[in-house]
């Protein structure tokens, strides 16, 4: 029988969304294309080639190594692609993705990746189109609402702050904003404009958003409200206690 | 607003914390609800910078143009918000007025607010203001303000230019 990973233990649905997000059991509900996801993190110019760091792998004449000869390249390191950035900013009012898991979807699910995880934001870091393959599957799934999450390379503030009116999480440079029903992104990763406003879709109500989080909240789902999760915290905290403590 | 420091009563201070930061044209609302309260002497408003232009990043100095920082009028005075409004405290003549700024605020929020008394807004000089202020004259030791309600509005260290607002009410 194939071996089948168990991510995170606990029986509420937080829980069961931090497992979906790690095991990428994530839906797709909206469609950004891909020139929408370039201009969006502001990197090169949509349509425009990727720009290089090195000529591609097969061109290099590698060195004869077994371990490169077991590991395949990934697309953006075979073509030599530059290592670029994304950030995200997810509301700690119950935002669908909290930043370590983010990380955790990415380095699990992906390779190549680096995932850098702070406390209001998380950053991948890999081979541009790599890079773009994470952030278009986070983009374009129920990992991210458009109303409660951002795309923000640079001024990340707004995950802690209260909600605006209008339920969308605030951001000082205004790199999108809800009209209509929908939210638009004009500005790129660090709030230069666009020459195009980029439809993010709907953002989640209130009560979807509290069914999709990952966040365990006292108000929504307390992390008291999950005696299966606080037991292994509880046990991992101990054995990793007991390993350090080495006496000699 | 009462003009006059030389209140006879002794004031007290309360403060609005709404459960979400408030746009432009609500804030607009409760402060005028809030200014047409007889009683009131100074708010204070806080929020979340809207700055001017982006000041970190590969894209600093290029211009926000956040629509929500505009002009508001407050009591027939117009001013810039530059913030998004998370917080307004204000300071009253007495106790009788609290349940009439309360009221105000279930008038003008939609949504939940926390409503409570306390010590916001200090009253007394500190050493930074006389460092900035100085004081009247030799002989007068006292603070070197033509109006003492300005304490405490504003940082010290910080321009009071276009973050203090006098507002004319009919009640003076």
């Amino acid at each position: 029988m194939a071996y089948k990973p168990q991510y995170y233990p606990g029986s509420t649905s937080v829980a069961e969304n931090r497992r979906n997000h790690m095991s990428n059991n994530v839906q797709k509900v909206r469609e950004i294309s891909d020139e929408d996801l370039t201009a969006c993190l502001g990197h090169r110019a949509p349509g425009s080639d990727y720009p290089s760091t090195h000529p591609p792998l097969a061109e290099m004449g590698e060195p004869d190594c077994p371990i490169r000869q077991i590991v395949t390249p990934t697309p953006g390191t075979a073509a030599g692609d530059r290592v670029r950035y994304v950030q995200w900013a997810d509301s700690m009012y119950n935002a669908p993705a909290v930043p370590y898991w983010r990380s955790y979807h990415a380095a699990i699910n992906h390779r190549g990746v680096d995932p850098g995880t702070l406390s209001g934001r998380q950053v991948v870091e890999a081979r541009e189109r790599d890079m773009e393959a994470v952030a278009k599957e986070q983009m374009e799934t129920d990992m991210t609402c458009p109303g409660l999450a951002g795309l923000r390379g640079a001024t990340v503030h707004g995950h802690s702050c209260r909600l605006q009116e209008d339920g969308v999480m605030f951001d000082m440079i205004d790199r999108r904003r809800l009209e209509g029903d929908v939210i638009i992104q004009d500005k790129d990763q660090v709030g230069v404009p666009l020459d195009r406003k980029v439809n993010l879709g709907k953002p989640m109500t209130t009560a979807e958003a509290n069914k999709k989080t990952t966040f365990y909240r006292v108000g929504n789902v307390a992390y008291r409200d999950d005696p299966e999760a606080i037991e292994w915290l509880q046990k991992v905290w101990e054995l990793r206690t007991i390993y350090g403590y080495q006496p000699k | 607003m009462v003009r006059n420091a030389s209140v006879t009563r002794k004031p007290i201070q309360v403060e609005i914390f709404p459960q979400k930061v408030l746009m432009p044209d609500t804030a607009e609302q409760l402060l005028n609800g809030i200014d047409k309260v007889p009683g009131v002497i100074r708010i204070l408003i806080q929020g979340l910078s809207l700055p001017r232009q982006v000041t970190w990043g590969p894209g600093t100095g290029t211009p926000v143009n956040h629509p929500d920082r505009r002009i508001i009028n407050v009591a027939g005075q117009a001013f810039e918000l530059n913030i998004r409004v998370g917080r307004i405290q204000v300071e009253i003549e007495d106790r009788s007025v609290k349940d009439k700024i309360r009221k105000v605020a279930e008038d003008n929020l939609p949504f939940p607010f926390e409503f409570r008394e306390g010590f916001f807004i200090r009253r007394k000089a500190t050493l930074v203001d006389y460092a900035k202020y100085g004081f009247k004259s030799k002989e007068d030791e006292s603070i070197n303000l033509d109006d003492e309600r300005l304490l405490g509005l504003v940082d010290p260290k910080a321009n009071p230019k276009d973050r203090i607002c006098m507002l004319e009410s009919e009640d003076e």
